[in-house]
């Protein structure tokens, strides 16, 4: 069996570029072949991935496409032989993005026009959430399906104490790319509240690669103004590294407005980290119980979660105790097994 | 002693009885949509170009001797490339004052519509 992979973008510190990884590891060990090719490939990255335009298929081939923003010459890609699966990802609505990073924007705004088109191309679709899926049976897929995202998180190290008591100094964590769409604005705002009001002592960390320099330094700024020295943005870490953030944070505080899965949901839960999370995207469906789920947008609020997380030690612990339970049912295994499936299906028809 | 299901109750009372003793503001309005103004203000922004060599470097492990490479080649063409970037962004601000234009049109066009 031959699987081609393609991607709109590959980049060093990608959640799908990963998963991509993760699966030709899979397919390598079942004796599948194929190659591996992205519209876009960071630097580093091309020995790993080639570029469409190499991109053979044949009859009996399956061409899996990662859809998580616009692929230029879709249609020849389309035209191409061979079985294709659809991988739903979703897109970054455009506008939290033309005012930051136009080119980017126009990327997701063409991957928003081109999924109905996918959609009626492709022998199956499948989405890596329920969230995911059900656009695509709004777009008319007739049958899609759930792959959960195959992630390693082997590599952050093991979760160490849990830590059912915390420090004077709670630390605070939000991990995800410096984007508008995931609201570090929003987190450094009901944090700075949360330093007044419960917690002087507390520390926020933002980890994520940066949309723009620009955008990280307005962060930065921002950070400043409203709670000066207590802030913490970095980016570059290593997989060791950011285990190490994980396991020294109390609690972690996603207030994203769009999320397609929520990888770092995962990794917080796997390292016994409690928590609370906006209930957008398909975040409540990826936290399942295991997390406080909020649709205010009060920052108020959101502080007292925070002080109230922070100090019930009963709470941490049934949030600690459910997370990783919760985390247990992404195991790469079982999911593996599932993407053989669907590649399968794929071959039979799909439908 | 609270459970995820009620935190939220627990929550938003505390918050009723923080907010009564004066410790938290009100909530804060919500953002407002962007305006036209910031829009336009944002194109004129990007109508100019202003590309500078310390944006080029190399990601490579030892890259030093390289990213010096690619800055001495920016230098050696930019009376090239100063020509270039002149040309794209006269193109880019006729766009913008067509685009100007073409608005004020619709707006006068909407006034005499709906006066």
């Amino acid at each position: 069996m031959i699987v081609h992979q393609l991607l709109s973008g590959a980049g060093p510190r990608d959640a799908i570029t990963a998963e991509a990884r993760a699966f030709r590891g899979r397919f390598a060990a079942w004796g599948w072949g194929g190659d591996d090719l992205a519209a876009r490939i960071a630097p580093g990255l091309d020995g790993l991935f080639r570029s469409p335009a190499q991109l053979r298929v044949r009859d009996d081939d399956v061409l899996l496409i990662h859809h998580s923003a616009g692929l230029p010459g879709l249609d020849e890609i389309l035209s191409a032989p061979g079985r294709k699966l659809l991988l739903h990802h979703n897109v970054t609505p455009a506008h939290w993005l033309w005012d930051h990073a136009p080119v980017v924007a126009a990327h997701c705004a063409l991957g928003r026009e081109q999924l109905p088109v996918l959609v009626r191309a492709c022998d199956l679709a499948v989405g890596d959430s329920a969230f995911n899926a059900a656009e695509l049976s709004a777009l008319g897929a007739e049958r899609t399906e759930v792959l959960p995202l195959l992630v390693d998180l082997a590599p952050l190290g093991p979760a160490g104490d849990p830590r059912v008591a915390c420090a004077p100094a709670p630390h605070v964590l939000f991990v995800g790319r410096l984007s508008p769409h995931k609201r570090q604005d929003r987190v450094i705002e009901a944090f700075a509240l949360y330093r007044d009001v419960r917690a002087p002592g507390a520390r926020l960390t933002l980890v994520g690669e940066p949309l723009t320099d620009a955008y990280a330094d307005s962060l930065r700024a921002r950070a400043e103004r409203l709670a000066p020295g207590a802030v913490r943005i970095c980016s570059g870490l290593s997989p060791a590294q950011l285990g190490d953030v994980y396991r020294s944070a109390d609690v972690f505080l996603c207030l994203s407005e769009h999320e397609g899965f929520c990888v770092p949901l995962l990794e917080a839960m796997t390292l016994g980290v409690p928590v609370i999370a906006r209930a957008a995207g398909a975040v409540p469906e990826v936290a399942g119980k295991a997390a406080v789920i909020v649709a205010e947008e009060d920052p108020a609020l959101i502080s007292e979660l925070l002080h109230l997380v922070v100090t019930d030690a009963t709470l941490r612990e049934t949030l600690i105790g459910r997370g990783r339970v919760r985390a247990a049912a992404f195991a790469p295994d079982p999911v593996a097994a599932r993407l053989r499936e669907v590649v399968l299906a794929t071959v039979n028809g799909g439908g | 002693m609270s459970t995820p299901e009620d935190a939220l109750d627990r929550a938003r009372e505390a918050l009723r009885a923080q907010r009564a003793a004066g410790r938290y503001p009100d909530p804060p309005a919500p953002d407002p949509p962007p305006s036209p103004a910031d829009a336009r203000r944002k194109l004129l922004e990007w109508a100019f170009i202003e590309p500078g060599a310390e944006v080029l470097r190399s990601t490579r492990r030892y890259g030093a001797p390289i990213t010096a490479f690619k800055r001495l080649l920016y230098r050696a063409l930019a009376q090239h490339l100063d020509v270039v970037v002149a040309n794209q962004a006269r193109f880019n601000l006729a766009l913008l004052a067509d685009l100007e234009r073409i608005e004020a049109r619709i707006e006068a066009l909407e006034d005499e519509r709906d006066p």
